[in-house]
């Protein structure tokens, strides 16, 4: 009932012409999700945040982000943003390399800016960013040949830049999702065999390194408690640990709204950003939660159709790497609070409290249905 | 090939079946283990999660009251204030802190100190930060309560030991031995003890332990991730439960409040102990042993310095004394001399003997304590003056074991099994016993002192009771017990002591008896009579005196020569009120009395207990008459605030 209601704002606020004449069943189908999603997860944000402003500040965004979807979504046309996407890049990376210098410190990391009453975290736009260079690379770069590594230096320059940039906030799981955004959108590229036997044969001797050198002790940690939750049950392990038990005690039907003892008694941690999806489960049991996957595995289904009727390079690339960004975050946040996956702070699209989250989420969502809207409505422009 | 649906686009079609297929397998692995974890763990989950969120809290349990045969309370529980801190409710320590040590005149570290030891516990557990406050502390704190969130005055039932608490009688509490924790709940596993618990040490603390202790209740809570009390969640009606405690069962007792004071007033300054017996049935009517020590210490939990101090007194203050206090009986013995000559038919009490003041036999001379002598003695002056030459010449004719034989038959040498501390068997030494222990065979000079109760004779306090009891009811040795009724907190009997013979003595005539008990009279109502000092107007009291030369009498021929304290005799008094069908019996151990012998220091004590008993009974029949019954118990009952019928004396 809720998300019905909430749907029909959102389809008032569209603008007339569209409502009027919806241009394929893709943009009723993506809106709709939209719609339903948020309303799940607002309503969800409520439960979780319950003694703190969460929810009233996540709703006081919307404004910000809905007009930011429907900017994206209508106005500004998929060609624009291909025009400006180095600019985005190269702003994103300015941001980043502020952070990394003045940053707001939370949780060991220096993850946001303060303008003014505005705090924002760089690295959520990054995603964005990510999705946007490679497809601005492979459209500018054409070649008919398969791509070798060589003809991929520069784009490797950027993503790599962007990753170093993340990973040295530090924060291991944006990086993660940057360079796996990027990986996914390559697989849609023709690369050339040796290229990726190069790659492949050289990616354990990376994972060394990396172990060695680059993770951090809490990092590691984590990776190890993802093996063994009971390892530590009252630091690291914890989270995971009391996740799972959100998840579990929850059941077929769930405790009920406003009911989950595991996250109203604040055994969950980070309950209202990454753990979210544990309150969900908790309240609404196994047959909630498989609603909510049906609709992100729908809206990843439609992103990737969008993306085979693509008109070009740019928008296509641009398609798989932003539903890839929405599939990747939700299958690693949930796989995360079902104890498969260490703990990353990855946030749920829709359900995380966080205004740049959100953001991205919108503006991902925009640029899919405007890519859409160009796919089937060229011959209109 | 497959490259290029439209002209523009560079991306694969191929890969779009691949990703869609890689998105369906992520997705059902996810669902996969989302049943696994919902559905197919989902109960266990619950489970923890229902741990995770309740706690539950102790209960202590009121340990039973101890009630006197009158339904007066000798030991109850008295709520102790205590003040405690409750770290979930406190908003700032250190204010809290100094406005609580301005009022209490307490240094902050202390409170500090405490907070210290009991780190990382829940948030919602009290900590006491300060033990048994005053009424008028604690109406400070409840003024003061609105500037002190989350500090607050708990109650929590403690014994309250009055002044007149028989210590070693009662017993003391104190916390359970954490070593001894496995080994004493596998006994318990119903009830278990948790550390910090007080259990009884000694006397009927210990011995009815799992009586009195009662059983502890407890509540479940609701508290969060931080351990902080929170509002509970209701869910299908499912109430958090909680158990109340269960007090512990009430002993009454035989004992006799008054008399008990009675007693430790007159033995007040004195080492050793009393026993006041019934000697128609082995009621105690009232015990003590001194030096004692203080239960309230020990409950409150003792200083190691305390303890030792406790353990190294000559004088044993943790020794119950009635039980377990071994003393040669000295003269209180002639009187079991006496009844086994009449019984042997060596003397009759018209059988006379000098007394010069000294007795010869073989070349060692043994002194009267009258150096002049008593001239010529018959069985009554004998006991009368305490005469030792006429004891030494009827032991050397009735001869070791004869006066063995009667010594046993009254019960002496044999532990009288009362159940309360620790008793010792006391010793009645025949000539095989000597052969056996020393390895040398009796000789004929031993016997001389062994018939004025010194030499290898020794009693116990409670045996010297019984045995004048036994004197005074011609022959019948009863148990001596103290636990008259034990009733749970229903008000239901769960015990009751029926009165316990151990023998009677058939090999005693009843005219010796009375024999014995006329002479012993004597000894009290005659004005030269040894135990005069023990008189008690207009009732007859018999009794002996008896005085234990610690050091041979050659050796300290001129006592003030002495020093210590050590090298005192002992004063002993046995006694029993009236003469014939007697009311009382009692024993009167003075170990290295300052004062003086039998006659001079303890006959008094005797004296003035059963001049107590008397005088109470009186009272005591005289309320009783001029209330009607119905309204004296009712009086009662509120006294004691606890429900449970009062027995009538």
């Amino acid at each position: 009932m809720r998300s019905r209601k909430k749907q029909t704002e959102g389809v008032f606020l569209m603008p007339e012409g569209d409502l009027k004449r919806p241009s394929s069943p893709q943009i009723t189908l993506l809106c709709l999700l939209f719609c339903g999603l948020l309303s799940i997860g607002l309503i969800n944000l409520y439960s979780a945040g319950v003694g703190a402003s969460y929810f009233w500040t996540q709703l006081r965004n919307l404004i910000g982000t809905l007009s930011a979807f429907f900017v994206f979504g209508w106005i500004i046309p998929i060609k624009r943003v291909n025009t400006y996407a180095y600019w985005f890049v190269a702003l994103v990376c300015t941001l980043l390399l502020i952070v990394l210098f003045t940053g707001r410190v939370a949780g060991g990391a220096q993850r946001w800016i303060s303008l003014g009453p505005v705090s924002f975290q760089p690295s959520e736009f990054a995603k964005l960013a990510i999705a946007v260079a490679v497809a601005r690379f492979f459209s500018s770069n054409r070649q008919d040949s398969p791509y070798r590594i060589r003809d991929l230096i520069p784009l490797i320059g950027i993503v790599g830049s962007v990753f170093v940039l993340i990973f040295a906030q530090p924060d291991f799981g944006t990086a993660g999702i940057c360079f796996l955004i990027a990986a996914c959108q390559l697989m849609f590229i023709r690369i050339d065999i040796r290229s990726l036997a190069f790659v492949f044969l050289s990616a354990p001797i990376m994972a060394a390194f990396g172990w060695k050198v680059l993770l951090l002790d809490y990092q590691k940690l984590r990776i190890l408690n993802l093996l063994n939750p009971n390892l530590d049950p009252q630091n690291s392990g914890y989270h995971a640990m009391q996740s799972l038990i959100a998840v579990g005690s929850g059941g077929v039907f769930g405790k009920g709204f406003m009911q989950g003892t595991q996250a109203h008694l604040r055994f969950l941690p980070e309950r209202h950003t990454d753990f979210i999806f544990s309150v969900f489960a908790e309240e609404h049991g196994f047959w909630g939660s498989v609603v909510v996957f049906l609709g992100f595995g729908l809206l990843t289904y439609i992103a990737l159709d969008i993306a085979k009727h693509a008109k070009d390079t740019f928008a296509g690339l641009l398609a798989v790497g932003l539903g890839t960004l929405l599939f990747l975050e939700f299958a690693i946040n949930i796989a995360m609070v079902m104890g498969m996956f260490p703990v990353v702070g990855i946030p749920l699209p829709f359900f995380s409290y966080g205004s740049s989250a959100m953001l991205t989420v919108c503006v991902s969502l925009g640029l899919l249905i405007s890519i859409n809207r160009t796919n089937s409505g060229a011959s209109k422009r | 090939m497959t490259r290029i649906h439209k002209q523009e686009s560079l991306l694969v079609e191929s890969r779009f079946l691949w990703a869609s297929l890689g998105v369906f397998l992520v997705l059902s692995g996810l669902l996969f283990r989302l049943w696994y974890v919902q559905i197919y763990k989902g109960d266990f989950y619950r489970g923890q999660s229902e741990r995770n969120r309740v706690r539950k809290i102790e209960i202590p349990a009121p340990r039973g009251i101890i009630y006197d045969r009158n339904g007066e309370v000798i030991l109850g529980n008295s709520p102790y204030f205590d003040l405690v801190f409750i770290p979930q409710y406190v908003k700032d320590r250190d204010t809290t802190f100094k406005i609580l040590s301005r009022l209490l005149h307490v240094p902050v570290s202390k409170f500090e100190a405490r907070l210290e030891m009991v780190q990382g516990q829940p948030k919602f557990l009290p900590i006491a930060i300060k033990r048994n406050l005053s009424q008028h502390e604690v109406s400070i704190i409840e003024a003061n309560k609105l500037f002190l969130p989350g500090i607050e005055v708990r109650v929590a039932p403690r014994r309250d030991y009055g002044p007149d608490v028989p210590p070693h009688l009662i017993g003391y509490l104190r916390e359970i031995d954490p070593k001894a924790l496995d080994v004493t709940n596998k006994a318990t596993s119903q009830n278990p003890y948790m550390m910090g618990d007080l259990v009884g040490k000694q006397g009927l603390e210990a011995r009815w332990e799992s009586y009195l202790r009662g059983k502890r209740g407890y509540r479940l809570i609701q508290v969060d991730a931080f351990g902080r009390q929170t509002e509970g969640f209701e869910e299908n009606g499912w109430q958090f439960p909680s158990v109340s405690s269960v007090p512990g069962s009430d002993l009454e007792l035989t004992i006799d409040k008054e008399l008990q004071k009675v007693t430790q007033e007159a033995f007040n300054g004195k080492n050793g102990a009393v026993v006041v017996l019934n000697p128609r049935n082995g009621e105690i009517l009232a015990s003590i042993s001194e030096p004692g020590f203080d239960p309230k210490a020990m409950q409150n939990g003792i200083s190691a310095e305390d303890w030792r101090r406790l353990n190294e007194n000559t004088f044993n203050p943790l020794l119950d004394k009635t039980t377990g206090g071994e003393f040669p009986p000295g003269s209180v013995y002639k009187a079991v001399v006496a009844l086994a000559a009449l019984e042997e038919h060596v003397i009759d009490p018209n059988k006379t003997y000098f007394c010069p003041g000294h007795y010869t036999l073989g070349n060692r001379l043994f002194a009267c304590h009258e150096k002049h002598g008593h001239g010529t003695v018959n069985l009554m002056r004998a006991l009368m003056k305490s005469c030792d030459v006429y004891f030494y010449q009827v032991g050397v004719e009735l001869g070791v074991d004869r006066i063995a034989k009667y010594a046993k038959a009254l019960g002496l040498g044999s532990l009288l099994n009362i159940g309360l501390n620790r008793e010792s068997k006391g010793l009645v030494p025949t000539s095989s016993w000597k052969a056996m222990v020393y390895g040398f065979p009796w000789a004929a000079g031993d016997t001389p002192s062994l018939s004025i109760g010194q030499s290898y004779n020794l009693m116990t306090p409670m045996q010297m009771a019984n045995l004048y009891a036994t004197i005074a009811n011609g022959g019948k040795v009863w148990r001596p017990y103290v636990v008259n009724r034990v009733t749970n907190h229903v008000g239901e009997t769960v015990f009751e002591h029926r009165p316990e013979l151990i023998r009677e003595v058939t090999e005693i005539k009843a005219e010796n008896f009375a024999l014995v008990r006329n002479a012993l009279m004597a000894v009290v109502m005659d004005p030269q009579g040894t135990g005069k000092n023990a008189q008690v107007p207009g009732v007859t009291v018999a009794g002996k005196t008896g005085s234990v030369q610690v050091v041979n009498l050659k050796k300290n021929s001129n006592k003030s020569s002495d020093v210590s304290m050590n090298w005192k005799e002992h004063a002993m008094f046995a006694a029993f009120s009236p003469a014939e069908n007697a009311e009382i019996a009692i024993a009167v151990v003075s170990q290295n009395d300052l004062v003086g012998g039998g006659g001079r220091s303890a006959a008094p004590v005797a004296g003035k207990i059963i001049a107590a008993y008397w005088r109470l009974k009186e009272e005591r029949a005289l309320a009783l008459k001029q209330a009607p019954p119905s309204a004296s118990n009712q009086q009662q009952a509120e006294a004691h605030s606890h429900e449970k019928s009062e027995k009538t004396n």
